[in-house]
């Protein structure tokens, strides 16, 4: 069966690009060579397996310059989920279990493996958000202790763009507790904010590749100089034996590209999410004009200190997802966090950490852009969010 | 040593209650024939032959899977995994220490199953009873090294002979079928199916008794997603793995649910909802001469499904409407699902209903009088028809 979309004949607007990316062409470009051409196991000593090792390296001194670190550090992984769980899991699995600090808006790839150290004997808890939706340092310093073995804080949250302060965290953690590793989830800060591993004081980071137009099923995590993190999986000398396996050579080459292209095109992009957000400001103050006898407005959740290009945005009258679907009939489409249904078990938990109740959380979308996005793709947005606010107007 | 046991031969296929059915049993048979010839075509085919109260099943393609689908074929009591063997007692003693020397090896060394022979003699012409050639088997198959205890009643290992004029084949297992009637020899049904765990339950039990079924879906776009539409096949898919090829029809329904909204009190919109379904999927059925509707409705299970409710639903059919899971409890009905393998597909987090459309407090004792002014007022019919012509029919093949 098809994917109806009456806008089939336009091109799609993609507005839920911290969920997925599509492929840069010139990362699609890269897969397809290293495809054809590259076919040696880079573990074999002959020459293709030369070949292809030398394309693992060049693409792991490549990450490893985007992040101003050592490429002996940079591990090739799956994707986002798998390079968190080996930065949890492999970091204190060998040690003697002591509590967990784990950020309050983590993703789940962090919260469900702090909840598996969990039940191995790991204490964890879960750090607070302050009323403006900022990182509660105070009361991050208050739980730390010689006995925290572990500090996982995402920098860039995935629902509501919010840059927490991971660099000053990780500084207390270091003062604070005893040999501690300070685990970040980097997957949406790559390409929006500077990633410096020794700048920002974590044992390890965690990269995903289709967030930056990249191949999906392919990751890294970054270690620090003191990291002693262990395998998850064995059987093979790969990747420091930390990820064992024979190496994706094609992935990892578009991997590497795609990190690259994202680091390159960093302060570009970040000026046009300026605009772009400015745009959308503007689109939801129309919106939130149509819809003046309703209490609702339609604005972007303005939790701390943010990037430009993931909004948390607020619509008025009937669940997020109902908008999602009727602006899915303009070719527009958006991100929402929670499903169209009155169950309570299906609201983001982020978006409570934040203070919001159930209903208010099933109201919010997510409008993500990236480096492809532009002004007039929120333009075309813009003029979507009218239609659909017309027809809802009354819907609530 | 052990050897490697070969694949068996046949499938020998039982059937229970057609087997009452006096006049029209050879119609029932040929049908169950049809029905197996056509489980059989998704998994590489085979042979079906009619014999003497028993199919025998030749599969053309893995024997596990043609057992997997003649087990999932309604009509079927169970299903055998059976090997030739000759007629004289050294060869069915031979037969039968190969099988259980094979059978053995699922249990830890040093346990002790229980065991006994079983002979069944259609073929009244050998020479020695089935009580005296099955002692005569058991005393050659086993010898003072034997790890089996001889037991008659519910032996863990049961070695089967079955005599028969067409050959003797020997067999361990019983895989239990269905049971029920063939697929289509009581007509066909139309079930008005959800994503929820009730429906797709309701459609297998009128398979069950001999109904062909086909579905019709309601779909709200763009109040609902994608993902619903995508549920819907997913769950017609299993349920095609149990009576074969099935057809969906699809009515797009968010007109008529705002035309409710707007225009018919709160209480009444859950209600209304329905009696529209039910008017359109009776008009799909007279269409198709389908003899009745299914639901998966339930006396009770929320509190909107009183008695009253179902009477002002079921009044705007104009077929009859068959409910076959009206007094099972939610936890029968969650058993039969996860045996039939809707579950997994029914408890995926797709709404069948924004809560745009939902009423906060739906009405417990609905009139028919008061909901027909109504839906005259609103012109609802005109409206159902509209979407009766622009629904769209598919098809949909089991393991598609």
């Amino acid at each position: 069966m098809a994917l109806s979309c009456p806008a089939d004949s336009m091109q799609p607007v993609l507005l839920d690009l911290a969920a997925t990316s599509p492929l840069d062409p010139r990362v699609r470009e890269c897969l397809i060579q290293h495809l054809d051409e590259v076919h040696g196991n880079p573990s074999s000593r002959h020459a293709l397996g030369t070949r292809a090792r030398q394309v693992v390296e060049h693409a792991r001194r490549r990450v490893a310059r985007c992040l101003g670190t050592e490429p002996k550090g940079i591990v090739f992984t799956s994707g986002g989920t798998e390079s968190n769980n080996l930065g949890l899991m492999g970091s204190v699995r060998n040690r003697t279990p002591g509590r967990i600090l784990v950020g309050p808006t983590e993703h789940a790839s962090v919260r469900v493996a702090a909840a598996q150290l969990a039940s191995e004997g790991f204490v964890v808890e879960t750090l607070r958000l302050k009323r403006d939706g900022q990182l509660d340092l105070d009361h991050a310093t208050e739980r730390m202790g010689e006995d925290v073995v572990l500090v996982a804080q995402m920098l860039v949250s995935n629902e509501l763009g919010t840059r927490y302060p991971v660099q000053r965290l990780a500084r207390l953690a270091r003062a604070r507790c005893g040999r501690v590793h300070v685990h970040c989830d980097g997957v949406q800060a790559l390409g929006k904010i500077d990633l410096d591993l020794e700048e920002l004081g974590v044992d390890s980071l965690a990269l995903s590749g289709h967030k930056v137009h990249g191949p999906k099923g392919m990751g890294a995590l970054a270690l620090g100089k003191n990291s002693q993190t262990k395998p998850l999986l064995f059987g093979g000398s790969q990747e420091e034996g930390l990820r064992p396996g024979t190496e994706n050579v094609p992935s990892i080459a578009a991997f590497g590209l795609a990190v690259d292209l994202a680091h390159e095109g960093q302060a570009d992009f970040n000026k046009t999410a300026e605009i772009c957000q400015r745009n959308l400001e503007e689109a939801l103050t129309a919106v939130s004009l149509m819809h003046q006898n309703s209490m609702d407005c339609a604005r972007i959740l303005q939790a701390g200190e943010r990037v430009n290009s993931i909004c948390a945005v607020h619509l008025p009258g009937p669940p997020a997802e109902v908008w999602q679907h009727h602006l899915e009939e303009y070719g527009v489409f958006i991100g929402v966090g929670s499903a169209c249904q009155s169950a309570s078990k299906m609201v983001s938990p982020v978006l409570l950490a934040l203070g919001l109740n159930a209903d208010s959380a099933r109201q919010i979308a997510r409008f993500s852009f990236s480096r492809e996005t532009t002004p007039n793709d929120i333009g075309i947005a813009a003029s979507a969010l009218r239609q659909v606010s017309k027809s809802l107007k009354d819907l609530s | 040593m052990t050897t490697e046991l070969q694949d068996p031969d046949i499938l020998l296929v039982r059937y229970g209650e057609l087997a009452l059915k006096g006049g029209n049993r050879a119609l029932f048979e040929n049908a169950l024939v049809r029905n197996l010839q056509g489980a059989l075509k998704h998994v590489g085919g085979g042979e079906v032959v009619r014999r003497w109260g028993r199919i025998q099943v030749k599969p053309a393609g893995r024997w596990r899977e043609a057992m997997r689908a003649c087990a999932r074929t309604f009509g079927i009591k169970s299903v055998s995994p059976a090997w030739n063997t000759e007629r004289d007692l050294k060869s069915m003693i031979a037969m039968g220490r190969r099988l259980l020397e094979n059978k053995l090896q699922e249990y830890p060394p040093g346990s002790r199953p229980s065991f006994r022979v079983t002979v069944k003699r259609a073929d009244k012409t050998y020479p020695m009873t089935s009580g005296e050639l099955a002692l005569a088997i058991a005393d050659g198959m086993l010898d003072e090294d034997s790890t089996v205890l001889i037991q008659m009643k519910n032996a863990d290992i049961d070695f089967n002979i079955d005599l028969r004029p067409e050959g003797t084949f020997a067999f361990l297992e019983r895989e239990p079928g269905p049971g029920g009637l063939p697929v289509k020899t009581l007509g066909q049904g139309l079930c008005l199916l959800s994503g929820g765990i009730d429906s797709p339950v309701a459609a297998w039990c009128a398979m069950k008794r001999g109904l062909k079924v086909s579905f019709v879906s309601f779909h709200s776009p763009p109040y609902i997603g994608e993902g619903s539409r995508m549920k819907i096949r997913d769950l017609i898919r299993v349920l095609a793995e149990w009576q074969g090829p099935s057809t969906l029809h699809e009515v797009q329904f968010a007109d008529i649910q705002l035309a409710i909204r707007e225009g018919a009190p709160e209480s009444l919109r859950t209600i209304l909802y329905r009696r529209s379904m039910q008017r359109i999927a009776s008009h799909l059925a007279r269409r198709s001469k389908t003899g009745a509707l299914i639901t998966g409705e339930n006396l009770g299970q929320v509190a909107s499904q009183t008695l009253e409710n179902l009477a002002c639903i079921g009044a705007a059919a104009n077929v009859q409407v068959l409910r076959p899971l009206i007094t099972h409890d939610k936890e029968d009905v969650i058993v039969l699902a996860k045996h039939i393998g809707t579950f997994d597909v029914s408890i995926r987090d797709e709404p069948d209903c924004c809560t745009v459309f939902q009423p906060r407090k739906p009405a417990l004792r609905a009139q028919v009088p008061e909901c027909e002014a109504i839906e005259a007022e609103l012109g609802l019919v005109t409206l159902e028809e509209a979407q009766v012509r622009a629904s769209a029919k598919e098809h949909i093949h089991p393991g598609s």
